[in-house]
């Protein structure tokens, strides 16, 4: 059986969207090696995927929260027991914080980079991430209590 | 053969950013697979390395055009004995030639690289995927034709 295929690296990709967008109780921390880096958002250099995964759980999607995730064709390279994904996504984040305040986040141009690698019981996971926006993402907050 | 090495990923990079601030385009094509990927900084989607080798030996190489950059600490992944995936931050300065002749100078103060390279059969490191991005939004401003230009180091 291969250790790695493009059909097995769609399957983790879809399950990391899932996650991030609160459709699934999996946790992010088991597509990823204990070794990962990754690029993410603002961050301005590479960081550990522990830090980044600890930050993205405290963002997690609440209670009255909506979110989505649209994802492009994704092209697959894979080189012995390594594959490099590459796709775009569309990214919509409607969150409401527990102060009231009211944010909206959309990345429509949203490019994703995911290395992954087989590991010694048959998974892959995640060794290197580096997700961008090709345009800044359209970012507007609100006081819920306030509005009507 | 040896594993690939940090050091060796390393000197690529630096080989890579000589050979764009020198506009060596022999030199930059070396540098790609023929069927390397890549997410140029401003892309909205991955396009076939050799695609993008055009567009930058237009845009970036031309007598019109000077490039700048200086790489910040490398953070190199060696995955396996032929491929490795390095990972760094750079501030990139350009002055790009537009296809309708007009100049462009960009500044990107906080750009994120990653360059996965392989090893071929001769020996060679060549990059198979790139992802380059900035962490903060650019404002690419129009230049006067005649205008002198500075880069960066």
């Amino acid at each position: 059986m291969e250790r790695i295929s493009p059909e097995k690296v769609r399957a983790a990709v879809n399950r990391f969207w899932l996650i991030l967008s609160g459709k699934s109780q999996d946790k992010l921390e088991s597509l990823y090696s204990p070794d990962a880096i990754v690029f993410t958002g603002k961050a301005k250099r590479p960081e550990s995927a522990l830090l980044a995964i600890a930050r993205r759980s405290r963002r997690a999607p609440i209670e009255g929260s909506s979110t989505s995730a649209e994802l492009g064709a994704l092209e697959v390279q894979i080189s012995g027991d390594v594959a490099i994904a590459s796709y775009t996504y569309q990214y919509q984040e409607d969150r409401t914080t527990d102060s009231g305040e009211r944010s909206q986040r959309n990345t429509l141009h949203g490019r994703a980079t995911q290395i992954f690698q087989a590991d010694s019981r048959g998974g892959i996971r995640i060794v290197h991430e580096h997700l961008s926006a090709a345009v800044p993402p359209d970012e507007a907050r609100t006081n819920a209590r306030s509005s009507t | 053969m040896d594993s690939i090495s940090p050091g060796q990923v390393k000197a690529e990079i630096k080989k890579f950013w000589d050979a764009f601030t020198g506009k060596s385009a022999r030199a930059f094509q070396d540098m790609y697979s023929p069927t390397a990927t890549v997410f140029s900084a401003d892309g909205r989607r991955s396009e076939p390395g050799r695609l993008m080798l055009v567009r930058r030996e237009r845009e970036f190489f031309g007598p019109q055009s000077s490039v700048g950059s200086r790489v910040g600490e490398i953070v190199v992944q060696v995955l396996t004995p032929n491929l490795a995936v390095a990972a760094y931050p750079f501030h990139f300065f350009v002055v790009r030639s537009m296809p309708n002749g007009r100049r462009v100078q960009v500044d990107v103060p906080f750009g994120r690289a990653t360059q996965v390279f392989q090893r071929d059969e001769s020996g060679a490191c060549r990059i198979i995927h790139e992802h380059l991005s900035s962490a903060e939004p650019v404002s690419p401003k129009e230049m006067p034709q005649e205008s002198a230009t500075t880069s960066v180091r």
